[in-house]
């Protein structure tokens, strides 16, 4: 019995990652530019058939890894400008109503070039085997799925929080007409926030497919989590995104050990618990 | 009200045209939850991403007091009617605490709950396999057996309500709702306890959607889990502003033509969503005022000439 436990606390840690990825990209395309980006699980979904093709051509999972977020983001970024800016005016409501036909239409595409049933692919071979862990061993994939992730989301906190680009960004959302005459260009800071925001949801989705394939549906599916997650953490904190996130897969893991059946509907409890106690969060600001 | 009676003709003759009344009920019970879900964002401008918890509800609440207790139609109807608006006043009281986009993701989260309180809890809703073996009891001594009557039945339900949609629309409580969708610190400025009023828009339209799902849960005499997904719900939005969020004519012309889309395309062409996504995404950038909205121009224009 005993390893098994700590194998599914693990598990849940690795879920986490993922959530916190997916959030944190949430957390900054609203927080920072003010967009509620409902499709984004529609970009992570995209992320995992993209490195479905990358691998499936290629061979190459490292390069899926780099190439993804980058192609994912591209997309990203034609919405943003084609729609979100134009759609800005007339409000939140017509954004979101934007980006739910943009999830109708992603999910179909999936359909029609990857076809309904799942995909999956192999573990690539320099990650593959297990770390030893008492009498079981843990896949070392997902050891360094945490690791990545880790990385990511250390990466762009620093570059917006400790770099000077991080901070003209922050500056052009604080005051975007002050930074406008200083003589830089918000447009395309903004764009540039969007791009990150949209590259982590579709990163999320490669490192996520190795371990559960990948199906049409499943940004769908990740949606209501993310926006937990987010609720959880403090909507616009890329903090509370990311200790959400984890927290989140670590409660789905426990209560699969304690009650299986309620290992879903207890995410929305301690969401609704949330609301009730702390409606800005946990690392919200009011 | 002319328009009205001429809503009340087509409902009456539409299935002496064409002859497809399990289709038309369908038309009226998804009509019901677009007008529903039509109260909460045209008029009180709040998106609703839980009007599949509501329907939900008030579907397995029918299909219980039938299938248990044997209970006759109108009753069993009137405890979907309450289901609906107890589930809807919850989440709204829980959703309206954040504001703006905030809320929207609750409704959203919530509805996924609800989804998943449905699929465990086997013993009360059937869970994957959805709730089968519903009876339909006659109503004050008429069979309901026949396809073609129970529509009739249906239609007059739904005219009802629809109608307590318009003098809903009309009354002073309408008229804060929209006062709400203007400008909420204006409405709370002036005394109105804002808080209460989105309560009870969301209790209203929640009763709404029970009550379709106790139709719809009749109508098939089946509860599939469908009933309460969240597909259900953001099919009732894509529906709704298709048609037009500006009325609730708009609404429930919006989701006759999903009805008879969806139903229609999806044999043709498989990937008939990718159209209709397409097509979401040019109303929601070009004609926001939706099918019904091009109506009411072509006949204010005319009005003119």
């Amino acid at each position: 019995m005993s390893g098994l436990i700590e194998i599914q606390l693990l598990n849940g840690i690795v879920q986490g990652m993922i959530y916190a990825l997916v959030a944190a990209g949430l957390t900054l395309i609203f927080g920072m530019l003010d967009i509620p980006n409902f499709a984004h699980g529609a970009f992570y979904a995209l992320g995992a058939y993209v490195a479905f093709t990358v691998v499936s051509s290629t061979g190459n999972f490292w390069l899926a890894i780099a190439v993804v977020p980058l192609v994912v983001a591209a997309l990203g970024l034609v919405v943003d400008a084609f729609a979100m800016r134009r759609l800005a005016r007339a409000g939140h409501v017509y954004q979101i109503l934007f980006t739910l036909g943009l999830v109708l239409i992603v999910q179909e595409t999936i359909v029609l070039i990857w076809g309904a049933n799942p995909t999956s692919i192999d573990v690539p071979a320099a990650l593959g085997g297990g770390v030893p862990l008492g009498a079981v061993s843990f896949p070392f994939y997902r050891l360094f799925l945490v690791a990545a992730a880790a990385l990511v989301i250390g990466a762009v906190w620093f570059a917006l929080e400790r770099t000077k680009y991080g901070a003209i960004i922050r500056a052009g959302i604080d005051d975007p007409e002050m930074v406008d005459c200083i003589g830089i260009d918000v447009q395309r800071l903004f764009t540039v926030v969007f791009g990150i925001g949209v590259g982590l949801a579709a990163l999320a989705g490669a490192l996520i497919l190795p371990i559960r394939g990948g199906q049409p549906s499943m940004g769908n599916e990740l949606m209501a989590t993310s926006f937990a997650v987010v609720v959880i953490g403090g909507l616009g904190s890329y903090l509370g995104a990311v200790v959400g996130g984890i927290f989140v897969g670590l409660t789905q893991a426990v209560m699969t050990i304690l009650y299986p059946a309620a290992s879903e509907v207890a995410i929305f409890a301690a969401m609704a618990l949330v609301i009730l106690i702390r409606p800005q969060g946990l690392f919200g600001k009011r | 009200m002319r328009r009205f009676a001429v809503l009340v003709a087509i409902v009456a003759l539409a299935p002496l045209v064409v002859r497809y009344p399990a289709l038309e009920t369908q038309i009226l019970t998804f009509g019901l939850l677009a007008v529903a879900f039509n109260l909460l964002l045209g008029e009180m401008g709040f998106l609703s991403f839980g009007q599949a918890t509501f329907n939900g509800a008030g579907a397995y609440a029918a299909a219980r007091v039938l299938i248990d207790a044997h209970a006759p139609l109108p009753l069993a109807l009137a405890v979907a009617l309450a289901a609906g608006a107890a589930a809807a006043a919850a989440v709204g009281a829980l959703a309206i605490a954040g504001r703006g986009v905030y809320g929207v993701m609750l409704t959203f989260a919530f509805n996924e709950m609800a989804y998943y309180i449905a699929f465990q809890w086997r013993d009360v809703t059937g869970g994957d396999n959805g709730l089968r073996g519903i009876p339909r009891p006659d109503v004050f001594g008429i069979a309901l057996d026949d396809p073609t009557r129970y529509y009739y039945f249906t239609a007059f339900v739904v005219l009802l309500a629809f109608a307590a949609v318009l003098r809903v629309n009309a009354s002073p409580f309408g008229a804060v709702l929209r006062a709400i969708r203007e400008n909420e610190d204006r409405a709370r400025t002036i005394g109105y306890r804002v808080r209460r009023f989105k309560i009870a828009a969301f209790a209203i339209s929640g009763a709404l959607s029970g009550l379709a799902g106790g139709l719809y849960a009749e109508l098939f005499r089946f509860v599939p889990l469908q009933a309460i997904d969240l597909d259900t719900s953001t099919n009732v939005v894509v529906a709704a502003l298709l048609g037009g969020i500006g009325s609730p004519y708009g609404a429930l012309l919006g989701a006759a033509i999903f009805v008879v889309l969806s139903n229609s395309l999806s044999h043709v062409w498989s990937h008939w969503p990718l159209l209709l996504g397409l097509v979401f995404c040019a109303v929601v950038l070009f004609f926001r005022s939706g099918l019904w909205g091009l109506v009411d121009r072509g006949k204010r224009r005319a009005a003119h000439v």
